[in-house]
């Protein structure tokens, strides 16, 4: 049964326009067949004499035969059809069960082939720059959004190996480029299966106020380098001389440090709010705190007032309050500035999301031996970067600078803050 | 070049024309012995007097009419809308007829009118009073629209407008209004329409900024060369009918990548024609696809956390643009 | 069969509404008027009999019935009075002096189309006679014609504008706007209301709480008369004592001209909304038979002058038909003519035209010698080089020669049509510009 349309499944004989035994030239019209979508006349494919297999009237399937074209003079075929002579009706089921409906088309080189086929992510430019240069985009990992090959990829390409790509595209056989192609469907499933996870409400403030500091705030960064060098001595001191109590960490003398420079500068410890700077009396500054499924900002109240010690267990406690999930809404609110240390994990540097309405956050890196000019001699120091980001509608880069300065300044001096 | 407010500068550009020539005349809501709600036509009435400064009704359909009418007859009105809300009661008259007439009568009468009218938000005036409507008026042929973010654009488009035989929307910005700027102080400072400013120069990515927003994008190209070390092109269009198209593209040929932004809303805006005119003139130029930041696509609400994150500010056109180079 | 329905002479007459007749003008006048009105109604049953062949497109709304309010309001105008209408406005602008020829054109579309085919019916235009043209929007050419009296009033002139519209447009807003601007600026415009009784197919008293209309711009300042539309002698008597006051005592007036239209609203109406024998009624008082009884009556017409009138007037129209069937269409390349007048201080893209193999209009067109440009595009501005203009040298006054005679050909006066009227300047091109 020859397949007579793009949608054709089956087909019915209507008529024989030829008898059985009777001569046929290739050409000449054989058969009325029946479509889905009309009745065709089919012509021979081949000169010789009918054998009609399949009765008018019948149905059936593409690709199942439905007469033989014999050579003249020669005797009945073999009825399961593999007698020479062939079957001349259309592809065997075998072959239409394995080969597409759409024709393999070759594959251009400019990465568009047919819609199944895997589209090249590439940018309008990156593709006229790669026609004219004949670069093969299969051949090149994109560096744009996405994984979008740009126009920098096709140039860099174009230098470095623009000889090579010709000569491939001279040995046909090469295989190289093509191979680097994933199928269509592992592309569907690069990402694997996507599940869906509803925000808890935790998720969903961060996300609605991160969002909105984004939005909203026109932020500045400033970085600098402090020297815990001091911090070091100080705290192995204050481990011997507290035997029983932890000495007071790293993080807890940040807290410290920075709330005595907040009292100093107050526009950092303000708020930016309907057009009018908030000052705050107090000098409450958050801790953020990761969770299992986000953060948590706990609040160290008057951290100004308190003493070094009663930091340190004022923040152990809310951390460990923060984990075992008894933390309580008044002890996550109020904070005026916020300190978040990803120092822990080796970070070096990164730069925080302010935590409106607060004008400013200092994100604090890994204290990390490194080389410092002291006394115009190389030496290793205990260095950390921190970087303080902040609300420009509220502080400008002078005074930021001048808190940040002031904060290093304690933290390189720290006997201040055993006060 | 002299530092003057964005509204001093409509108003020596009004006071200029006046005395140039007599057909000038201004007609408006309060612009006289009120001296103008936004008080761009400050002492105008005193020095020009009744018939040519006049306080009109609340009626701002007939006063826009009133303006083609005498515009066909020979004068050249400049009329003052309270803000770009209240244009819409005049819709009519600038659509049906100052856009219209020329056209529809074959060409045998000119409408030299100007309309003038503040937008935007940033001031609490909730949903009636803060829209941006440049994208309705750059939709109708036959009207000029003038968008200027600047006191030298400011004086040198409004020059410009009344001298024009077209009939001009002149879209003027509340919050530019007390803004300084440098103008030059020769006698006739004159901008002509269809030619883009280019605000800030780079070879990163070409930011397209409309009226306000022109300042938003030099900010976020600001940012953009201080954080992250790319080096963005800020273009002003200055007026959006005539297009000075040829600027962009050109930037765009240099960038590769286009954000546009502007502070009305999103479908159908002055951001969707132009990333369509874009991509159909620069299609092989782009290595991202044309990005554009717009307010948000909701009325504008009046608590101040809602219309502050309504309209567009220099981080999200800065995420706007680094997301034309990479994941971010 | 006959063509026409003919004037009959002995149909009966409804006296107007208890008023004394209005005077004649000189019979000559006379004759003209009631030429006038039969040129009008003439030319409008052709033009529907035109419609039904398909020669006109769109809508056609037809003022059959209405000629003595529109030709009594004209010829109370100054010629250079501007007179403003509504999309019912053939007959504004055949009786402000447009040639026939010219009108019939607008409605097939044609480029000798008095709009030049731009407008059709609704949008008449004739700047050279001071037809400042028909519109599309009920009420909207109020404000405009205060406008247009603002002008006046400002540049200094004795000119006078007078807007009709219908009993429709009473209820817009922009009616009580301009008559309150009008009124407190003292602007010198007459508002004609063409009171036919419906605002489409709702009857008057269906859509207005106050339905004698004259007296609605009295809470505004604006005194209203009233006069008998159906009546051209007491139609043009009114329309110039308000015309007089209006100008003297620089002030606008309303007037109520009660009339009716024997047609419906458009073609395509089939008149339910009304009795065959209200109809009927109004019929008989036909403003064409009435005055050319009254004529006879009175000896200004002689014997069979009324039939010979009304030959001139079918003739005419025939040949306005014959014109209009032979003036081209439009060509398409004129697609874009006079979007804008282009001036030099105007650059960049004016137009985005997707048909052209540069998508966009403005560049192009500025650079290219205004021989080569598309017929009529003008790109030049008066205001662009000369900076001191004397005002009040404003747009086209009619001309003092008789309308027949001088109609068909163009003439440009100063401002009519600037582009095509003023010789071509060097236009400096763009690289100049830029530099």
């Amino acid at each position: 049964m020859p397949r007579l349309s793009d949608s054709m499944e089956e087909g019915t004989i209507l008529r024989w326009l030829k008898s059985d035994g009777d001569p046929v030239r290739r050409g000449e019209p054989l058969v009325e067949i029946e479509t889905d979508k009309a009745n065709m006349t089919y012509d021979a494919d081949q000169d010789g004499e009918v054998e009609i297999i399949a009765q008018e009237g019948q149905t059936l399937a593409i690709g199942q035969p439905i007469a033989r074209i014999r050579a003249p003079g020669e005797g009945s075929a073999d009825p399961s059809g593999s007698g020479r002579g062939g079957i001349t009706s259309g592809p065997a089921p075998s072959a239409v069960a394995q080969e597409p409906v759409t024709a393999p088309t070759p594959v251009r080189s400019d990465g568009r082939g047919t819609p199944e086929a895997k589209r090249i992510k590439a940018s309008p430019i990156a593709r006229r720059i790669a026609a004219e240069r004949g670069v093969d985009l299969r051949a090149l990992t994109g560096t744009g959004p996405g994984g979008r090959i740009v126009r920098a990829d096709v140039e860099a390409a174009g230098a470095s190996s623009a000889p090579a790509q010709e000569e491939e595209a001279r040995a046909p056989a090469a295989p190289a480029a093509p191979a680097q192609v994933p199928g269509a469907g592992e592309v569907e499933r690069a990402k694997g299966e996507v599940s869906s996870q509803e925000l808890t409400r935790s998720q969903q403030v961060i996300a609605r106020r991160m969002a909105e500091s984004r939005a909203t705030i026109p932020d500045f960064v400033l970085h600098a380098e402090i020297d815990m060098e001091e911090c070091q001595s100080l705290r192995e001191q204050l481990k011997q001389l507290g035997a029983d109590q932890p000495p007071p960490s790293f993080n807890d003398m940040l807290v410290k440090a920075s709330a005595l420079a907040l009292r100093e500068f107050p526009r950092v410890n303000g708020s930016y709010r309907d057009g009018r700077f908030e000052l705050h009396s107090r000098v409450n500054v958050g801790v953020a705190v990761a969770t299992e499924d986000g953060l948590t900002v706990p609040v160290v109240l008057d951290a100004d007032r308190k003493s070094l010690g009663e930091i340190a267990r004022a923040s152990r406690a809310l951390a460990e309050r923060v984990r075992t999930g008894v933390i309580t809404p008044p002890e996550l609110s109020g904070g005026t500035f916020t300190v978040s240390n990803l120092g822990m994990f080796g970070i070096k540097r990164f730069s925080a999301v302010i935590n409106p309405p607060q004008a400013a956050i200092l994100a604090v890196g890994a204290i990390e031996p490194r080389p410092a000019v002291r006394d115009g001699a190389i030496e290793a120091r205990r260095l950390m970067e921190v970087t303080l980001a902040c609300d420009h509608r509220i502080l400008y880069g002078a005074e930021a600078a001048r808190f940040l300065a002031r904060t290093r300044e304690l933290l390189e001096q720290p006997l201040a803050l055993t006060l | 070049m002299a530092s003057v407010r964005y509204r001093e500068a409509l108003n020596q550009a009004l006071r200029e024309e006046m005395h140039r020539d007599e057909a000038v005349m201004l007609m408006g809501e309060d612009i006289g012995v009120f001296n103008g709600a936004f008080k761009v036509t400050q002492g105008l009435l005193e020095e020009f007097g009744e018939r040519r400064v006049r306080d009109t009704p609340i009626s701002e359909n007939t006063i826009v009419g009133m303006g083609v009418g005498a515009a066909m007859t020979g004068l050249r009105p400049v009329v003052e809308l309270m803000t770009v809300n209240f244009s819409l009661l005049a819709l009519d008259q600038i659509v049906n007829h100052a856009a219209h007439i020329r056209y529809m009568f074959g060409g045998q009468v000119k409408v030299p009118l100007v309309v003038r009218m503040p937008q935007g938000a940033g001031h609490q005036l909730g949903p009636t009073h803060s829209h941006c409507f440049e994208a309705i008026y750059l939709h109708v042929p036959g009207l000029l629209v003038a968008a200027p973010s600047t006191a030298a654009d400011a004086k040198g488009l409004l020059k410009a407008a009344i001298r024009d035989d077209n009939p001009v929307i002149f879209i003027e910005h509340e919050y530019l209004y007390g803004r300084r700027g440098e103008v030059p102080e020769d006698d006739d400072h004159v901008q002509r329409f269809g030619e883009a400013a280019i605000r800030r120069e780079g070879s990163d990515v070409t930011i397209v900024g409309v009226s306000r927003m022109a300042l938003t994008a030099e900010q976020a190209a600001e940012t953009l060369a201080d954080e992250h070390d790319l080096a963005a092109e800020v273009l002003d269009p200055r007026t959006l009918r005539p297009l000075d198209l040829d600027t962009i593209l050109q930037s765009v040929h240099k960038t590769n990548r286009c954000v546009i932004v502007e502070e009305g809303w999103p479908h159908g805006g002055v951001g969707a024609n132009l990333a369509a005119l874009v991509q159909e003139q620069a299609f092989d130029y782009l290595d991202a696809p044309v990005a554009r930041v717009t307010g948000a696509d909701v009325p504008m609400p009046y608590s101040k956390p809602l219309e502050e994150i309504a309209y567009p500010h220099a981080p999200q056109i800065v995420q706007a643009a680094l997301a034309t180079l990479r994941d971010v | 069969m006959l063509r026409y329905r003919r004037f009959e002479m002995a149909e009966r007459v409804v006296a107007p509404e208890e008023r004394t007749a209005a005077p004649l003008p000189e019979p000559e006048r006379a004759r003209e008027w009631l030429a006038t009105m039969m040129l009008i109604r003439r030319f409008e049953e052709r033009a529907g009999e035109m419609y039904a062949k398909a020669k006109v497109g769109g809508f056609l709304h037809l003022a059959i019935g209405e000629e003595a309010t529109i030709l009594g309001a004209a010829r109370a105008l100054r010629p250079g009075d501007y007179m403003i209408s509504t999309y019912r406005s053939h007959g504004h602008a055949l009786a402000r002096g447009t040639a026939p020829e010219a009108v019939m054109a607008e409605l097939f579309g044609r480029v000798d189309g008095c709009s030049r085919g731009r407008g059709g019916s609704m949008h008449m235009f004739d700047l050279q006679r001071r037809f400042m043209g028909g519109y599309g929007i009920v009420g909207g050419n109020l404000p405009l014609a205060a406008g247009m009296g603002m002008a006046c009033d400002y540049l200094g002139t004795e000119d006078a504008v007078l807007c009709t519209f219908g009993d429709g447009a009473a209820n817009q807003g922009t009616f009580g706007e301009t008559m309150n601007l009008a009124a407190l600026w003292r602007l010198p415009v007459v508002f004609l209301v063409s009171n036919n009784q419906f605002g489409m197919g709702t009857a008057l008293e269906r859509h207005s709480a106050v339905t004698e209309l004259h007296k609605r711009g009295e809470s505004f300042g604006v005194p209203g008369l009233r006069c008998d539309g159906m009546d051209v002698a007491d139609t043009f008597t009114v329309c110039a004592q308000a015309l007089e006051r209006s100008r003297s005592e620089r002030q606008p007036v309303l007037i109520e001209a009660r009339t009716y239209r024997f047609r419906g609203h458009s073609m395509a109406d089939p008149e339910e909304y009304r009795t065959r024998e209200q109809v009927e009624q109004w019929r008989a008082r036909d403003p064409i038979v009435s005055f050319g009884q009254r004529l006879s009556r009175e000896g200004v017409l002689g014997e069979g002058e009324l039939a010979r009138l009304d030959g001139e007037a079918i003739e005419r129209v025939d040949r306005a038909v014959d014109f209009a069937d032979s003036s081209p269409f439009p060509e398409p390349p004129s697609l874009y003519d006079d979007v804008y007048v282009l001036g030099d201080q105007v650059g960049g893209w004016y137009s985005v035209d997707a048909r052209t193999p540069t998508p966009h209009r403005g560049e192009d067109e500025r650079a290219m010698p205004r021989h080569q440009l598309p017929g009529g595009a003008g790109y030049e501005s008066e205001h662009t080089t000369s900076t001191a203009r004397p005002i009040g040298a404003v747009q086209g006054l009619p001309d003092e020669t008789d309308a027949e005679e001088s109609d068909a050909e163009e003439t440009d006066a100063e401002g009519a049509n600037p582009d095509r009227a003023r010789p071509d300047r060097a236009r400096p091109d763009r690289a100049e510009r830029e530099g």
